[in-house]
């Protein structure tokens, strides 16, 4: 549990079973521990110990799974002590910016008006805050590696729904709390949806399952219910 | 691929493998057969690679046909196997001929059998993993009349005589029970649920039928009690080990599986170990648990144990195999013979 010694960032190694570790960056802020969550994995990926089957950065922490039978937890704290002191001269990835064409509000956004009445904004205001600015993904979500992204200035939190959709398609753009999503498959989901992209983001018939990485980010904007079939096809 | 093999009773059923460790890193779920052990020992016994795919059969009747001689191995629970209605014993190789029906029926106590081919199975690859993937919608189960392709191995001789002491009884079956001891390690939010962490070691816990690739869902039974969080922070997502042990809504243990969503923000009780991961992916909805505490090294040398006896046999059939290509024989089949009793008696004792 003890921080690592050293001039790098201070990070907890806990251990999560036999096959994995926790680290959890402690840093001042949010940013700066998401920034050393990710650096860290792609350093472990680069320079893979013998038995490391893989390393999942999130926010603040980053899943560490392996072969236990290969390494162990020495082994794999071990070279998490030596690459930390390294964060820090990552080269940055040159992020990308994707537009993503939304159809918003009725059939495609039926959580629209319920947002703006909860923000006391109109729906074309909502639209205006959602698609203003890039919002920037922070890392791989559940299901299928959703791209889970800093939400856009609504000036508060969006509450879930109380209760959870069945079956959400994939493309939903959705809100919840200060964060949004696009949904990667069909599946059950509580966050409040604002409208859908005919865009594919995730595609098993193709390597890279997705064009995005954490670091990038997607820039919205509205496209009419009419031009929802024109614009279906891949993210890129 | 010069053979095929053709699907005639489906049952649930699909070609999988260890698992797809590259998808965690781009959020996509691991996979792969839920018990790792026979799974690893099913490829050993035909001398195929770790990762090579096999078939797993979940609990209902399976049957398929071939159109080459193939050399394989089923190893998981206990079923009624056979060739053409010549019974086959689990656990040990033998030659599926070329025109006739290899069956599986009648699975029990345990949930999955696997089926291994000396040789290639040939199926889509995503990741480097032929695995399912039921969320992403990647591969999926095999139906009735499917056919996959197949290139049988370099070993054409499996003499009776000669090849099946080699690898009799070199790796055994785990026991298969109604109460299923489970080896579970610490989790990382242990102190989240206080002095009620406890209630995990203390009594059985019941399999629901909700239960799944994703995750086994499993109730308290017989006085037990569920643990209960006592801290209610904001918790950022993050990614969580397959065998997470949580209590997500406060009224059932959720334990998470191969097929787990790769990020959550529920706090980690305890973890399953991987060979009690094994374990739980055979056992079935109705069954019981106790979650037993183990340290971490002590989870780590049952591991290792397991392997290392997959190991040795992959060793021996390497070395037979290099004294088959210096005596260049020729194709023998073994008789069939009645299954003996000793793996039903062992399967049951415990």
């Amino acid at each position: 549990m003890a921080s690592l010694a050293s001039t790098g960032p201070a990070v907890r190694v806990l251990d999560c079973g036999d096959s994995a570790v926790r680290v959890v960056v402690d840093a001042p802020d949010s940013d700066a521990a998401w920034r050393t969550a990710h650096a860290l994995a792609a350093l472990l990926r680069q320079d893979a110990p013998d038995g490391l089957l893989g390393a999942l950065p999130t926010y603040d922490s980053l899943l560490v799974e392996f072969d236990c039978v290969r390494t162990d937890h020495a082994g794999i704290r071990g070279r998490i002590a030596a690459l930390v002191d390294r964060v820090d001269g990552v080269p940055l990835r040159v992020p990308r910016t994707f537009r993503v064409p939304v159809a918003y509000g009725g059939f495609h956004g039926p959580d629209l008006d319920a947002v703006a009445a909860m923000l006391d904004l109109s729906a074309a205001e909502v639209i205006a805050r959602h698609t203003a600015e890039p919002l920037l993904i922070r890392c791989f979500g559940s299901p299928a590696g959703a791209p889970m992204m800093d939400g856009p200035a609504f000036g508060a939190p969006i509450p879930r729904l109380a209760s959870p959709r069945p079956h959400v398609p994939a493309g939903a753009v959705a809100v919840a709390g200060r964060q949004a999503v696009v949904s990667a498959c069909p599946a059950p989901g509580g966050w409040q949806i604002l409208g859908t992209t005919p865009l594919r983001l995730v595609d098993p018939s193709h390597e890279p399952l997705s064009a995005y990485l954490p670091g990038d980010s997607l820039h919205f904007y509205p496209i009419p219910e009419s031009e929802f079939e024109a614009h279906r096809g891949a993210l890129s | 691929m010069t053979g095929r093999v053709r699907v005639t009773t489906a049952g649930i059923s699909s070609v999988t493998d260890l698992g797809r460790s590259a998808g965690g890193a781009v959020g996509q779920m691991t996979g792969g057969a839920l018990d790792q052990y026979s799974a690893r020992a099913a490829n050993a016994l035909v001398a195929a690679p770790p990762q090579a795919p096999l078939i797993e059969i979940v609990a209902a009747d399976f049957a398929a046909t071939t159109s080459a001689n193939l050399l394989v191995a089923l190893t998981g629970a206990p079923a009624d196997v056979a060739v053409n209605g010549v019974p086959m014993r689990q656990w040990e190789p033998f030659w599926w001929p070329a025109g006739t029906e290899l069956s599986v029926r009648s699975i029990r106590l345990g949930m999955r059998v696997y089926l291994a081919v000396h040789g290639t199975l040939d199926v889509p690859k995503l990741l480097g993993s032929c695995a399912p993937d039921s969320v992403l919608g990647f591969s999926g189960p095999l139906h009735r009349d499917d056919t996959i392709g197949v290139e049988p191995g370099p070993l054409r001789i499996f003499h009776s005589h000669l090849g099946i002491p080699v690898v009799r009884g070199a790796v055994q079956p785990p026991r298969f029970t109604d109460h299923w001891r489970i080896p579970v390690t610490d989790g990382p939010d242990r102190d989240e649920f206080g002095a009620s962490a406890h209630r995990l070691h203390a009594g059985r816990f019941v399999i629901g039928n909700h239960s799944n690739h994703i995750g086994l869902r499993l109730t308290p039974v017989g006085g037990a009690r569920l643990p209960v969080r006592e801290h209610h922070g904001e918790v950022l997502s993050r990614g969580v080990p397959i065998g997470a042990v949580e209590v997500p809504a406060g009224d059932e243990l959720l334990i998470l599986h191969r097929g787990r969503g790769v990020t959550a923000g529920y706090p980690v009780l305890a973890v399953v170990t991987a060979t009690g991961l094994s374990r739980l992916g055979q056992a079935r909805p109705g069954q019981s648990v106790e979650f037993v505490r183990v340290g971490l090294g002590e989870a780590v040398a049952a591991a290792r144990a397991e392997q290392a006896a997959i190991d040795r046999l992959t060793r021996r059939l390497a070395r037979l195999m290099s004294a088959h290509d210096h005596r260049g024989s020729t194709a023998s089949i073994p008789d069939s013979r009645p299954v003996p009793s000793e793996f039903e008696q062992l399967s049951t004792s415990s």
